[in-house]
């Protein structure tokens, strides 16, 4: 049977795999809100304020993290024909290991003292590389579109190394080891976050999405061909000279990758400017939202603004909303995907499946969107007027509270209809 | 005109595409009339590409290739799955409930989109491959469907 991989829905992973992990994740940026909300005006004086560095965790891990990694459990096997192996087991395993992490990482770093930090530290890494390993071995197998693969297995690669540096930091943190000028490796850690690990699965996700989701033209070739590459060279090259001190090099590469995303970005709006579906669905909007904010971030860069900024552009701007959005799809699409399976089964063909529109509001969502640029707004603009602070926090905290209550609307209609399925036997369906 | 099957079918995925953005651009602009036109338009090249999938590119497949049986078995379960959203979108179309045809069309699109990628990464590629010696055999069959 060799050539038929990515033909077989048996390979899809049953639904409550990713399901966990998007319903888990808006907890997390939930906290972040409400942190912001509680600590006000001084969570957002430099980026070494312990609110700010646990804000920043609960987003990256708890909140992102745990989105990629359930969406790629889920895209692989479809986009690439590549089924992660164990997929139960190390979806269960990634799952509560980074839920468990990034709590313990966070609360730790918030000032709740080296043990749980070095605890949370040890089960975030450990998620990610029960993930790692078994992605590693999916993506090697992998075939299909090479422009998102190259950019998934160059993120995949950035994932590892952000790992690596951030456990060298607590190992620092914890002075069980010393580094000159730790602040040059927390630069080099946040670079291969932002820019390799979030920022080329963007790059992978749009390069695959876009022209699927709203019939857009293409990315331009050689942007498929080489700008992953480009950019995790440039990475190593930047975090090199940065950590040996060639400040020069380091700036100037940085600053040419840095360039390059600002022209992928432009690229991506001009493309969705282009589509050929006319609706302005919500995912379509935080599309745009997050594409405007990596423009800002390129930006505040190029002007030397302040690296709150900067921070609060990417990881909120781009790193809360995108994921957001793409849910909106995600999950009815699952959902609708998997009921469907199980009536082809269960021969209920008296039942109809509720079609995507149904399985999630799309006027709520644009709610979500709302208030999600509410927070984006007031966040940035907090930076000059302190005191809108917490209202920043209590509607990003919002935000994500209207995104979860979506969710597990989805997910309880799935419950229901799953059930009134079930009351035929099933046989053939992947199981759920 | 194409020498490739791969490309022929390819060209003809980005076809049914269109006319779907077609059916979304008459509703968003409320008309019915309009709509009910595209429909047709978009369910007739939709099934006619399943039909000549099932009647000519499957069988030849499967007779040059028998393992082929289980993908185009899979690829043809699927076809039934957007057949009955396209009997669906029709009734929608005809109560004129704007909401029910953009999420019907919505479920649709990206059900086509992930069946279309695997066809395109994989099924085509096979059947080039496989069904080199009739190749303008089989195309001229596939443009007279």
């Amino acid at each position: 049977m060799m050539g038929t991989g990515g033909l077989s829905l048996d390979q899809a992973p049953p639904i409550d795999v990713p399901a966990r992990f998007f319903l888990t994740a808006p907890l997390f940026a939930i906290a972040a809100g409400l942190l912001l909300a509680w600590q006000g005006p001084t969570l957002l004086i430099s980026r070494w304020m312990p609110g700010a560095l646990a804000a920043t965790h609960l987003i990256a891990i708890g909140y992102l993290g745990l989105i990629m990694c359930g969406a790629l459990l889920q895209m692989l096997p479809v986009v690439a024909g590549a089924p992660v192996p164990a997929v139960r087991l190390v979806g269960t395993a990634t799952h509560l290991l980074l839920t468990l992490g990034a709590a313990g990482l966070a609360w730790g770093l918030a000032g709740g003292g080296p043990t749980l930090l070095w605890m949370g530290a040890g089960a975030a890494a450990l998620g990610f590389l029960v993930f790692v390993v078994p992605l590693a071995i999916a993506l090697v197998r992998a075939r299909g579109a090479p422009g998102t693969l190259l950019a998934l297995r160059t993120a995949a690669l950035a994932l590892a190394l952000t790992v690596a540096l951030g456990l060298l930091l607590v190992a620092v943190l914890q002075g069980w080891i010393r580094v000159a000028e730790h602040t040059r490796w927390v630069d080099t850690h946040a670079a291969w976050g932002l820019m390799g690990w979030v920022g080329l699965l963007v790059v992978g996700v749009a390069i695959q999405v876009l022209p699927m989701f709203y019939v857009t033209p293409a990315f331009p070739a050689p942007m498929r061909r080489w700008f992953a590459p480009a950019v995790l060279v440039g990475i190593g090259v930047a975090s090199a000279a940065w950590i040996l001190g060639a400040d020069l090099v380091g700036q100037s590469v940085f600053g040419a990758i840095t360039l390059g995303f600002f022209g992928f970005a432009l690229i991506t709006l001009r493309l969705i400017k282009r589509r050929e579906r006319p609706r302005l669905d919500p995912t379509l909007l935080h599309w745009w939202a997050a594409m405007l904010s990596l423009c800002g971030a390129a930006l505040a860069w190029a002007f030397a603004a302040p690296p709150t900024l900067i921070g609060v552009l990417l990881l909120v701007g781009v790193g809360v909303g995108l994921p957001a959005g793409m849910l909106f799809k995600i999950l009815p699409f699952l959902t609708w995907f998997h009921l469907q399976h199980r009536q082809l089964a269960s021969g209920r063909f008296d039942l109809r499946i509720p079609h995507m529109g149904s399985l999630l509001s799309t006027r709520w969502a644009r709610v979500q969107f709302g208030l999600h640029l509410a927070a984006l707004v007031l966040l940035v603009c907090s930076l000059w007027v302190p005191v809108l602070a917490r209202p920043a926090g209590i509607a990003l905290a919002l935000a994500s509270l209207v995104l979860l209550v979506l969710l597990i609307g989805v997910a309880r209609t799935y419950r229901r209809f799953a059930a009134l399925l079930r009351s035929a036997p099933s046989k053939a369906g992947p199981q759920t | 005109m194409t020498d490739s099957i791969a490309t022929y079918m390819t060209d003809d995925h980005q076809r049914c595409d269109h006319l779907l953005a077609a059916c979304e651009r008459a509703i968003s602009n409320g008309n019915w009339t309009r709509l009910a036109e595209q429909a047709t338009e978009f369910s007739k090249a939709l099934i006619d590409h399943f039909d000549m999938e099932e009647q000519i590119l499957f069988p030849e497949l499967v007779a040059v290739s028998p393992w082929a049986s289980g993908p185009t078995g899979m690829m043809t379960m699927e076809h039934g799955q957007m057949r009955s959203l396209v009997e669906e979108f029709s009734e929608a179309v005809g109560a004129q409930d704007a909401d029910a045809c953009l999420g019907i069309l919505e479920t649709l699109h990206l059900l086509i989109q992930q069946h279309n990628s695997k066809e395109e990464g994989i099924l085509y590629p096979m059947a080039e491959e496989n069904l080199a010696d009739q190749t303008p055999d089989i195309l001229t069959r596939l443009q007279a469907a």
